[in-house]
């Protein structure tokens, strides 16, 4: 990959924590990968907590490659596939195995007006990277800048599902958008003509949010995401 | 014995009677006598006794491994340890079957190497899951850490906030496995009936060398008495596997009543708690007598404002971390020097806290740059603060910084040909 100029670059991270672990325990995460379609490999992880052997959280993530010269997403040859595959176990094996789990979902583009944000976000230097790119973790935490505050404080994050669009570097300045997201088959109903739907919101232990970061200048979007909360554990 | 070797070849770093001594030295800056520290009568220790040189029984899968007979030493739960004269008769088996479970393990991990995914650790089998233990006369606690690829910046050496926050840790778990805990962080049961928390007013922190990524560290730390109502914490931090000292540092706290935000004296019951803990060793890095100077924006030639706490930056208490700071003052350093120096040492004074919804500026002027003689060529210092923007002091503060790679030219007096 190096002699061709090739790096691999995220496209989807999905990740669900069912028991969040506290200061002093220890955790095992298992991890591997495997190939992925045409264009892509995916990585899985499996994370127990060692005490009680229970799974606290999966997660998976696909990843494509990219001509780190041009900037362009490449088909990955066979023999660039078979230099990594040897480190990959034959048998295909899912962390999201059951079907139609939500790591496939789509996630809709947050549209304006928007109900929560979070404008002029900017890289600090430990957000970068080796390649001056704003590293993946930071985007998380730009993505939840946004939430509002009555749900952060009270309830923690189920489940984050990340698409990402567009790369950021060091002098972009971000905006952070988050809306909360309509459930499939709400009824819609209108008042005095403008439409409205019933939110999950209706469901005070359980909620879920779209979010969008994109450039302040232009709009371009950088990455789209998914959360869901749930009310922490008293 | 053939005990003993089998297993130094499984510990290298720790069982033979060398190492330990060479270990004696290091703490303190060489004028400390270890062996002449009486040994404190054992309050509520943590779980272990030990003596100066002799190591904690290390455990495989849970059975404890006596290493070499040691007198007067008690095993984790008291239970089972057998006289050591008749377990010295029995040795020989047990040291067949141990090299033959080594020469098992060595070739696994041969494989593993293979692989070139899996670094060695022998230090693991001692401390597997890294949660450090207390050892020398129980006064020093001892925490190893590797140095993970998200710690490192973008010259792959271990940012200065990875360093700070092993610092912190070793600290809290220190005072954790000495029963020293009260609720929350760093208060014992007695300063927490009294509402009182420990506040650090000064740090001082020399960076001899930049751990990498994969490197493992060892970190040790101790308390002392400073004056008669302070308390000064020590780090020493090493290489795990050759020993070099790659960071020292010391700081001051006092004693503040965290209702009231006052300092406070410390009370006869706190000072029953805490005392048997004291090493009273000299300061680690000597103490950085100049005085700090108090920057104003004329004087400062590098300012960043709108400074603001994101979320993750608060901790328990909502307050804003000490490590954090530290980041902010090294955020608006120059970026020439940031680009060509490395930090090699620093200290700070902390003056007020900040929460949520502050908003700071960073200021910083350099000091005459580059006057050193040949030894310290290239060498550029930097005055800071770190204040709200309605002016109260957060953090005053002095960085030293010398060129990156400055090490790696070998002998002083030659002067490099080009700063990296």
């Amino acid at each position: 990959m190096r002699k061709l100029h090739l790096i691999w670059v995220t496209a989807r991270m999905h990740i669900e924590v069912y028991k969040y672990p506290a200061w002093s325990d220890v955790i095992e995460i298992e991890t591997w990968c495997q190939n992925e379609g045409r264009i892509g490999t995916r990585r899985d992880w499996i994370l127990k907590d060692v005490a009680t052997g229970e799974v606290i959280g999966r997660a998976t993530s696909k990843w494509v490659m990219m001509n780190e010269d041009t900037r362009r997403l490449q088909k990955v040859s066979d023999d660039v596939k078979e230099e990594y595959l040897v480190f990959c176990p034959r048998e295909p094996r899912l962390a999201f195995p059951e079907e139609n789990n939500k790591s496939l979902k789509k996630i809709s583009k947050l549209e304006d007006p928007v109900q929560y944000s979070r404008l002029g976000l900017m890289p600090r230097r430990a957000d970068l990277d080796m390649n001056q790119h704003v590293n993946n973790v930071t985007y998380i935490g730009w993505v939840l800048e946004s939430m509002p505050e009555e749900i952060i404080d009270t309830h923690e994050l189920q489940t984050i599902t990340l698409d990402y669009r567009r790369e950021c570097q060091r002098d972009d300045v971000v905006d952070s958008l988050t809306g909360p997201e309509l459930v499939e088959g709400s009824k819609i109903h209108g008042t005095n003509g403008s439409a409205t739907a019933i939110t999950r919101e209706d469901d005070l232990d359980c909620h879920q949010f779209l979010h969008l970061l994109r450039l302040s200048s232009d709009g371009q979007e950088i990455n789209r995401g998914r959360t869901e909360w749930r009310k922490k554990p008293t | 014995m053939v005990a003993t070797a089998a297993t130094s070849s499984f510990f290298p770093v720790t069982s033979s009677p060398d190492s330990s001594d060479s270990k004696n030295k290091k703490l303190g800056s060489g004028s400390t006598n270890l062996g002449g520290i009486k040994s404190k009568p054992s309050a509520s220790f943590g779980s272990l006794q030990v003596k100066a040189n002799a190591q904690a029984p290390p455990k495989i899968n849970g059975t404890t491994i006596v290493t070499s007979p040691v007198e007067g030493f008690k095993n984790e739960d008291g239970a089972g340890s057998p006289h050591p004269r008749t377990f010295i008769n029995q040795l020989p088996d047990w040291s067949m079957l141990l090299a033959a479970i080594t020469t098992i393990f060595l070739a696994a991990e041969k494989q593993w190497m293979m692989l070139d995914w899996k670094p060695r650790r022998p230090d693991m089998l001692i401390d597997p899951f890294g949660i450090g233990r207390i050892v020398q006369d129980g006064l020093v606690f001892r925490q190893n850490f590797s140095i993970r690829s998200y710690e490192i910046g973008a010259d792959r050496t271990a940012s200065i906030e990875t360093l700070m926050n092993h610092l912190q840790e070793t600290a809290i778990n220190h005072c954790k496995s000495a029963g020293l805990l009260g609720e929350g962080f760093g208060a014992t049961p007695e300063m927490c009936k009294k509402n009182l928390i420990w506040v650090v007013t000064r740090m001082q922190v020399v960076f001899d060398r930049y751990p990498t990524w994969g490197d493992v560290v060892q970190v040790d730390t101790w308390v002392s008495a400073s004056g008669k109502n302070g308390m000064r914490r020590d780090w020493l931090v090493s290489d795990s596997k050759t020993g070099e000292v790659l960071t020292r540092a010391s700081s001051v706290w006092v004693m503040m009543n965290k209702l009231t935000r006052r300092l406070s004296k410390i009370p006869e019951e706190v000072r029953g708690e805490i005392e048997p803990y004291f090493m009273n060793s000299d300061p680690v890095v000597a103490e950085d007598s100049r005085k700090l100077v108090k920057l104003d924006k004329s004087m400062a030639e590098h300012v960043r404002k709108g400074l603001t706490p994101r979320w993750s930056d608060l901790d328990v208490n909502q307050h804003v971390n000490n490590v954090k700071y530290i980041g902010w003052i090294l955020e608006s350093a120059p970026l020439p020097v940031l680009e060509t120096h490395e930090l090699s040492s620093m200290t700070l004074e902390y003056r007020r806290e900040c929460g949520r919804e502050s908003i700071l500026q960073s200021l910083t002027t350099v000091s005459d740059s580059s006057v050193g003689d040949l030894v310290n060529v290239g060498e550029i210092e930097c005055q800071h603060l770190l204040q709200l923007e309605e002016g109260s002091e957060i953090v005053r503060g002095r960085t030293q910084w010398r060129p990156k790679y400055a090490k790696s030219f070998g002998n002083v007096g030659q002067i490099p040909a080009e700063s990296a």
